[in-house]
């Protein structure tokens, strides 16, 4: 029996639908992500695991127990905010012990509850500061402790570390994915930035639109993303159109302009219309020793930038309008602008699909 | 459409019950107070609507009513030169008592819209030296003195025996120059015209400020950095962002004028809607009028819904909490030009400190003996309070004091629990109704009081004849339930703004960690909202003490100050010794002592407002009504 399961959830507000019929299984000690962009229902979704929305449809079980209808304060769910959401007129230890007093320990087990927390989470000697005394990254490990002391079933967390600059957010996402190993909790985390997703999550759902698209473990969703939407979400890539021309073993053969590109073939048919995802990563402008798997992609470069840790080039294919981003190891020599190279791009980073059309004019937009 | 009735109905159930289960008290801290409105405010409105059915309508429109014949400005103005004086008698006009009402009303909100836009801007804008001086005494006139005020400003430009205060001062002037006193007079409409818009211009005034305030610096250092200033900058850029406040300012200050009875009785002019209806209670039991009475109040809530629904998108709740949320920078950093200047000294701060004239005299006269001639006879130093002193002797004006403490204490208790549950629900239920509610907290700022004073006695003497809510049997009762329906607006918004502001996450936070939302509401929401909550809570409680359409009508069903059991708060006194002079006091200087009541009432005020604004954490317009 999953630890939380979502069954064929369907949330409105006004004429917007926010979640469209959303399954979900969440298992018990795991650390689950949902990922997706800005609007997608993901915060929705969260908000109707913990109780702070009702869904119109659906329902949502703890351990086979149906709390669609429980109120927040009585489904054990705590969650931290994006904000984090500190009372500005309680101490550090006021804020912690809130949750202890609510559920009527004595006063010595609060005491030993709010040490233990702060001992954890690095805060000791804060205890008598307001949460206007704090620093961004101490505020934040007070959210989470105050989390933490009441010992949740599930811990929700909505994009908690975005508040935080890029170094400090680094930081508190190793100690938050130690944290959780330390005290095998469920955790559910809300976020829109796929690198902490992958880093930090057991499993994770790819969101869009109001439905999940794909859920996984994160290399399984990178590496073999069954739906355009991951394909294109997940890491740096860029997008080709053209029609498939054969079709070999797991493969199509799909005609770009005046090139082929073989890709993973994600259900075309010969003739089809096909969209190719192409990951930038690993490309390389020598001739590699296992070709096979590779595919040659030739074009005129039209972008070439050194970013320290790899060269980002564009190729203009040929008979196409189409640029293909590609990222090569900064050993190599920049090709310059306007120069006709060959690159070669591991096999496994293509893929192709039916045609979206949304998804397609949004990916062009953002390539 | 019958069937898509109940479908409808059922879906908002549907929407309902489950928080029932999951937040029962969201649930009924949106819909008691919802439930209150309706049973307080809307009921009775709507039996105005049923009386005024009764009326066949066409009777209002003789000439009475609606007079558009050429005569009807025959007496605008006259003048006449006499061997030593030329006499200019300004009357206004007389287009029947509904087109009295709607032209003056149109007339004293056009013009104080200029003038408090104008003033607003100048002193929200620009730095010149004088500007505190002219910010202090733009708030002077939002001190309200019911009554008296106009009848110093009908000493200072009204119909006298000798010459008003204005005249005589302008006829030192012209004596020695063409050897003749000027005697100009404001009587009639042009005098309740003049007294309306010197005292409710401060409400545009006031409410332009707040919107200048919530204008961030950038848009404006923008414009200015694009080549915009004076004028253009002001046209093109301050005043379409200024716009709601000067729009919400004026829709108040037409309902004011509408329904302002005072001027009306001090100048004796009395064919305007406003009296027609007050009247209506110096006489009940001559149900003859009753129809009439209904329609004119009938037309008198149109009249005063009418530019709110034109400019309602500037007026819901949301828009002030919009104002005050965040804090954008506001600007306060140009000079003043020649031209700009000449402006500000030669013609706002004379306006604005004609303006604080009457409040300034009600002062003056509360330290006189008499006002008869051009100018008060002030009592000597060492009797100076004696009009104060001798305030206990008059019989029924202690009784009204302690009446209007009594009803502030009672009506706030409802305002306090009403206002917060409204308030509350207003920013944070969403659910069916939260919208409505919205509304109809705001409303009872668009209804003028003397509709709801009718509104009242009608409803209640019809359906709760014989019981507590009687107002013939127990009219206190009822007055204080018409106090907590007009008055509660104020602490309503108070309270939506300051919930608005706390994030909600807070409340969540709590909610999740396992407290009830009745905890939430103690803990966390109370200690960090408690100030605005506070602010709100005093403001209705000055408007309530100084509040006056239903207090002189309500507040006088148990008869006049010298019945023992008489009702009538403050301003009900003042009116009564103002108006009544010989009954009520004996003929012992009543003016002086309405005043010397009227300064006390001043006083609470200004303490009050100034707690109430120092509490309130920035940017809410202070309106009075």
């Amino acid at each position: 029996m999953p630890f939380i399961e979502v069954k064929g959830v369907v949330k409105r507000f006004g004429k917007t639908t926010a979640l469209r019929g959303v399954d979900l299984s969440i298992e018990k000690g795991e650390l689950f992500s949902i990922l997706g962009p800005s609007g997608c229902g993901k915060t929705t979704l969260l908000r109707i695991i913990a109780g702070f929305e009702i869904p119109d449809e659906g329902r949502v079980h703890f351990e086979g127990e149906d709390v669609t209808d429980m109120p927040p304060d009585k489904r054990g769910t705590v969650m931290v905010f994006q904000n984090w959401a500190l009372w500005p007129h309680m101490t550090v230890y006021e804020n912690i012990a809130f949750g202890l007093k609510l559920r009527k320990l004595p006063r010595e087990e609060i005491d030993r509850r709010v040490k233990w927390v702060l001992e954890l989470l690095g805060l000791e000697g804060f205890e008598n500061r307001f949460p206007g005394q704090l620093s961004g990254g101490q505020q934040q490990r007070v959210a989470l402790a105050r989390a933490l002391a009441v010992q949740p079933r599930v811990l929700l967390l909505d994009e908690p570390l975005s508040n935080l600059d890029a170094k400090l957010r680094l930081k508190l996402r190793g100690e938050l994915k130690k944290l959780q190993r330390q005290l095998g909790i469920t955790m559910v985390y809300v976020t829109h930035d796929q690198e902490e997703a992958m880093s930090l999550s057991d499993r994770m759902a790819i969101m869009r639109d109001g439905r999940i698209e794909q859920v996984g473990r994160p290399e399984e969703l990178y590496t073999n993303p069954q739906t355009l939407f991951t394909a294109v979400f997940l890491g740096r890539t860029s997008l080709v159109l053209g029609r498939v021309d054969d079709l070999h073993d797991n493969k199509a053969i799909v005609r770009v302009g005046k090139a082929r590109l073989r890709a993973v073939n994600h259900g075309l048919g010969r003739g089809d219309e096909a969209a190719v995802v192409i990951k930038a990563e690993g490309a390389r402008l020598t001739a590699p020793h296992d070709l096979g798997s590779y595919e040659t992609v030739r074009g005129r470069v039209s972008v070439s930038m050194y970013l320290g840790p790899f060269i980002e080039v564009r190729l203009v294919l040929p008979g196409a309008n189409y640029e293909v981003l590609l990222d090569l190891p900064s050993d190599v020599t920049p090709p310059s602008v306007g120069s006709d190279v060959e690159v070669y791009v591991p096999l496994r980073n293509l893929h192709a699909y039916p045609v979206e059309e949304e998804i397609v004019r949004e990916a062009m937009e953002h390539t | 459409m019958a069937a898509s009735i109940p479908l409808s109905l059922r879906r908002i159930t549907s929407r309902i019950a489950p928080r029932a289960r999951t937040d029962l008290e969201i649930v009924l801290l949106l819909y008691i107070p919802i439930l209150a409105m309706l049973f307080g405010f809307v009921a009775p409105l709507f039996i105005v609507v049923v009386e005024a059915s009764k009326m066949d309508f066409r009777e209002l429109t003789s000439s009475y009513y609606i007079d558009l014949s050429s005569e009807a400005f025959n007496n605008f103005i006259t003048v006449r030169e006499l061997p030593n004086m030329i006499r200019i008698s300004v009357n206004g006009f007389d287009l029947g008592v509904i087109g009295n009402s709607v032209v003056n009303a149109l007339l004293v909100t056009f013009i104080a819209a200029l003038i408090g836009s104008t003033t607003a801007i100048l002193i929200g804008l620009y730095r010149f030296p004088g500007r505190r001086l002219l910010a202090i005494l733009a708030y002077i006139p939002l001190l309200i003195a019911p009554f008296v005020n106009a009848y110093v400003m009908q000493r200072y430009f009204g119909k006298s025996f000798t010459l008003n205060t204005f005249s005589y001062v302008l006829s030192e002037v012209t004596r020695p120059l063409i050897g003749k006193d000027i005697m100009i007079e404001f009587s009639g409409q042009a005098g309740v015209a003049l007294a309306q818009i010197l005292m409710f211009y401060p409400i545009v005034y006031i409410n332009t400020l707040a919107a200048l305030g919530a204008i961030d610096a950038t848009l404006v250092e923008q414009a200015i950095n694009l080549g915009a200033r004076g004028w253009r900058l002001i046209r093109s850029i301050i005043l379409p962002l200024a716009m709601p406040g000067v729009l919400a300012g004026s829709t108040l200050v037409f309902i004011l004028s509408l329904e302002d009875v005072g001027a009306p009785i001090i100048f004796r002019f009395h064919k305007v809607m406003a009296y027609q209806i007050y009247q209506y209670f110096q006489s009940v039991g001559s149900e003859a009028s009753r129809p009439a009475v209904a329609a004119l109040s009938f037309l008198m809530l149109v009249f005063a819904a009418l530019p709110l629904i034109v400019v309602r998108r500037y007026l819901s709740l949301r828009y002030y909490a919009r104002l005050a949320r965040g804090a954008p920078r506001p600007f306060r950093g140009l000079r003043l030009g020649r031209r700009g200047l000449a402006a500000v000294y030669l013609v706002v701060l004379p306006v604005i400190a004609t303006a604080a004239a009457p409040q300034i005299g009600v002062v003056v006269l509360a330290f006189s003996k008499k006002w008869i001639g051009p100018l008060p006879e002030l009592l000597p130093l060492d009797s100076m309070f004696m009009n104060f002193a001798t305030l206990t002797e008059i019989e029924g004006v202690m009784r009204s004091i302690y009446n209007s403490l009594s009803y502030v204490a009672q009506a706030l208790v409802f305002i306090a629990l009403l206002g917060f549950m409204a308030g509350y629900a207003t920013a944070r239920a969403r659910l069916p109704g939260a919208s409505v509610l919205d509304i109809l907290s705001s409303l009872p700022l668009a209804v003028p009081g003397l509709v709801v004073a009718f509104s009242y006695y009608v409803f209640f003497t019809t359906y709760f004849q014989g019981s507590m809510l009687d107002p013939v049997l127990f009219p206190a009762h009822v007055l204080v339930l018409a106090y907590v329906m007009r008055k509660i607006p104020f602490t309503v918004r108070s309270v939506f703004t300051a919930v608005i502001q706390t994030p909600e996450e807070l409340e969540e936070a709590a909610r999740s960690l396992g407290a009830r939302r009745a905890r939430v509401i103690r803990r966390i929401v109370l200690p960090l909202v408690w100030r605005g909550i506070l602010a709100g809570l005093l403001l209705s409680a000055i408007y309530v003490l100084s509040e006056v359409s239903v207090s002189i009508t309500l507040g006088g069903l148990k008869g006049s100050m010298v019945s023992p059991d008489h009702v009538g708060p403050i301003t009900f006194a003042i009116l009564q010794l103002t108006t009544q002079a010989t009954v009520v006091a004996g003929g012992t200087q009543p003016h002086a002592k309405a005043a010397a009541l009227a300064v006390i009432l001043m006083t609470i005020e200004a303490v009050v407002i100034t707690i109430a604004s120092r509490l309130a954490r920035r940017g809410q317009a202070l309106v009075t009504i």
